[in-house]
């Protein structure tokens, strides 16, 4: 520390002449401490080389369960597409990658399991790379990608992929088997086994969202996404798939390529869904217009060490901050956005305000609604592009989708845009959220180029 | 032209002599305060607008200074600031790099210049007030030239006599030393602060210019150093690099804390000649390809290392 002192020294020094008489100003100039204070919110302008970056983030169109373009899809050949985009678009050596992890939900868990492992084969990773699932309900893709940042910190491996698959025409939500009549005796347990819908009827009635909030909210999904959609905006996220449709009638097989997500209806206004019934409650205010739609569709996100990808020459997206899971009252499990939030926030060392994009899952519009004004967030920020009443909520996928519409709406803002937050509700009661940054260390000036050998460390490196 | 953005702070910058689309980088982590350092060795894309990065070496200190070797086109020498000085050939398979570690100087070595004429030695300078020279093949150094005061901040060969060399030094003086004297034979006051870099006339071997904090550029004759032949105001801050162009007798180039790039005439009135303020923190390393006329390059605290061809603005692409 000495040293650095007298390094300080020196080179202060070199701004300010010692017996300086002609320029009063220089006699005024010395070191202070940031003035920035310790806000945790100041740009960092050292790069960190054991920062967890992504460097790609696609996904699929999503579509409609049942009656989408994905309906004759087989759920293996949704992640395969993605897969290999990450590989293709970063030409990364697909054997330097450590672990696939998939999050995905309704599913049985080993045959899910043995359908990523296809996956990887179909997009030509070796035998090599391991393949697992992970199942948090509806953030099972963001945890993926949580799983895979944590285990690079942890120094498992240097590169990873978090994504994301669900393919609810091939798995509707159900209850196999029959439920332990122990669950009586508790409420949450009880709770638990609650159809999310009416979950949402209880965060409507307990705080007061009104079906007008909650059909506006649609509607401005609806718009939002439409306009995206129209933009293009989506374009850089997503990956094309040659798939087929099959008539149900004739059983004629029509080979498509779906890009863009079907469930989008730029035509929705308040008055089409006034008129919508509500589904779980006779006088309830949850209805088919205004709850997230059932879909298919698939997300992966590349991630790596900053040093890794600065040795690659990869174009960084973003850096991946923080994490956060919190459990809320199954009962109202739509409010755990506005509890995993802050959380994750506060674990950056950042503040609310701080936070210029988010990317919070419309599950339903009513938890939408509250935790929005319960965090006082400003629309503005929120969802952009549409969320999932428009796009659709594919449960294990979206938690991708939603790093990849973030991150890449977060570099078509550029600088002004630092610290983004993705964060969704979890069914059986339960928030995530997530902290992704851009800024000094992920502007356009980029050193792409060439790996040539591997081993770039010289010997007395530490 | 190219940008290469370097995960620490930029320190000095040199172009091979032996490939034109070849450079060296040294950089600092934490503006060369505290931590490690790192070189890049960068080349030119051909055609393409790009720059990449063909290898790297770690340091366990900033490192101040790069030059490269004049007889061997892979070798490059690097000064360190935990005062050891490092040979590394790029040739040759990272893990083995450096090839040489010499650790003499007490305090950061600062600069490191190659001799031009003999192509067989090195010199050294330090903040332990000492210039040390050096050769490849000598498992220490041949010779201390050990008389300024403070710090020495650079010391460069003379392009004409391979035993002649100067040095500036932040004891306000600049000293010219022959190899084969026991002492330095002369000593030049040449600023009233503390001079940061010197460098001579690649066409007239007794001219030579200084840099100082007192924010000027001064141009001396050895012949005749009573007074300077030239003082160059300009900058708006203390001058931390001078160099002369291998091309234009009456060229120079130079770079400040005042974050700018200058280039100047100095056998004409207006010598301030062009000003480039591309770097957004202070600028502290360049250079002026030997190779390619009017190349040039730069880099500094902001991390980013400018490589552009003089006249155009650097920051295009």
């Amino acid at each position: 520390m000495e040293k650095a002192i007298e390094r300080q020294r020196v080179l202060l020094e070199h701004l300010r002449p010692s017996s300086s008489s002609s320029h009063s100003f220089e006699g005024s100039l010395s070191a202070s401490a940031c003035l920035a204070g310790d806000s945790a919110a100041y740009q960092r302008t050292s790069l960190y080389g054991d920062d967890v970056v992504i460097v790609a983030a696609h996904r699929t169109a999503l579509c409609k369960s049942k009656r989408g373009n994905f309906k004759d899809t087989y759920p293996d050949d949704l992640l395969a597409p993605v897969l290999r985009a990450l590989i293709e678009k970063t030409n990364l050596n697909p054997s330097e990658v450590g672990d696939i992890v998939v999050g995905t939900v309704l599913a049985p868990g080993s045959q899910r399991a043995s359908e990523c492992r296809m996956s990887a084969f179909y997009a030509g990773f070796p035998e090599t790379v391991a393949v697992r699932t992970v199942n948090r309900q509806c953030s099972s893709g963001l945890q993926a990608v949580a799983d895979v940042a944590a285990a690079i910190k942890a120094g498992f491996y240097d590169i990873g992929i978090g994504a994301g698959l669900e393919s609810m025409t091939t798995n509707p939500m159900a209850w196999e088997g029959s439920v332990n009549p122990a669950v009586k005796k508790f409420a949450q347990a009880q709770n638990c086994l609650l159809p999310m819908g009416v979950t949402s009827e209880n965060v409507a009635q307990r705080f007061g969202v009104s079906r007008q909030e909650q059909d506006q909210a649609a509607v401005d999904s609806h718009r939002k996404a439409a306009a995206a959609t129209a933009a293009g905006k989506f374009k850089d996220e997503i990956i094309p798939v040659k798939t087929k449709l099959v008539d149900p009638k004739t059983g004629d097989e029509t080979p498509i390529t779906v890009s863009v997500d079907d469930g989008i209806r730029p035509s929705t206004t308040l008055a089409t869904l006034g008129k919508l019934k509500p589904v779980f409650k006779k006088d309830g205010t949850t209805t088919a217009g205004n709850s997230s739609q059932v879909s298919d569709g698939a997300g992966a996100v590349l991630l790596m060490k900053r040093s890794v990808a600065m040795q690659k020459g990869l174009p960084v997206l973003g850096v991946f901050r923080t994490f956060a899971a919190v459990g809320v009252d199954p009962a109202i499990m739509g409010i755990g956005p506005a509890v995993a939030i802050p959380a994750a926030v506060k674990a950056a060392g950042l503040e609310l305000d701080d936070i210029d994009l988010f990317e919070i899952n419309e599950a339903f519009a009513s938890q939408f609604v509250y935790c929005r004004n319960k965090l006082g967030l400003d629309a503005e920020k929120i969802n952009v592009n549409g969320g999932a009443m428009a796009i659709g909520h594919p449960l294990g996928a979206t938690g991708a989708r939603c790093v990849a519409t973030l991150l890449h709406e977060m570099k078509r803002r550029g600088k002004d845009c630092r610290f983004g937050v993705v964060s969704m509700c979890i069914g059986t009661g339960m928030g995530a959220a997530a902290v992704f940054e851009r800024g000094d260390g992920v502007d356009e000036l980029r050193n792409a180029r060439k790996v040539e050998a591997h081993g770039l460390l010289s010997k007395d490196a530490r | 032209m190219p940008v290469f953005k370097a995960p620490f702070n930029g320190y000095s910058v040199k172009f091979s002599p032996f490939y034109e689309s070849r450079l060296a980088v040294a950089t600092a982590q934490n503006f060369g305060i505290l931590g490690n350092g790192r070189i890049h060795v960068l080349e030119l894309a051909p055609g393409a607008p790009g720059v990449t990065e063909s290898v790297a070496f770690d340091t366990a200190d900033a490192v101040y200074d790069v030059c490269w070797s004049e007889s061997h086109d892979s070798v490059l020498i690097a000064a360190i600031g935990d005062g050891s000085v490092k040979i590394y050939d790029t040739a040759l398979p990272p893990p083995s790099n450096p090839i040489r570690s010499f650790q003499e100087h007490a305090r950061e070595v600062h600069s490191v210049d190659y001799n031009p004429t003999r192509r067989d030695s090195f010199l050294t300078a330090s903040w332990d007030d000492t210039v040390k020279l050096w050769a490849m093949d000598r498992p220490a150094s041949i010779r201390t030239f050990k008389e300024h005061a403070y710090c020495v901040y650079q010391a460069v060969w003379n392009p004409k006599h391979g035993d002649v060399f100067a040095s500036a030094s932040g004891d306000c003086t600049l000293r010219i030393w022959d190899v084969r004297e026991p002492g330095s034979t002369m000593i030049i006051p040449a600023h009233d602060f503390e001079i940061l870099s010197c460098d001579w006339n690649k066409y007239d071997d007794c001219i030579l210019a200084t840099s100082s904090v007192d924010k000027t550029i001064k141009v001396w004759d050895v012949r005749s150093y009573r007074a300077p032949l030239a003082v160059l105001n300009g900058h708006g801050y203390a001058v931390r690099k001078v160099k002369f162009s291998p091309h234009r007798r009456n060229l120079m180039a130079s770079c400040s804390y005042d974050m700018t790039v200058c280039l100047w005439d100095y056998m004409v009135e207006d010598a301030l000649v062009g000003r480039y303020d591309h770097h957004t923190e202070f600028a502290v390393g360049i250079d002026m390809s030997v190779l390619v006329e009017g190349l040039m390059a730069s880099t500094g605290w902001d991390e980013l290392v400018y490589i552009w061809q003089q006249g155009m603005d650097p920051r295009a692409s």
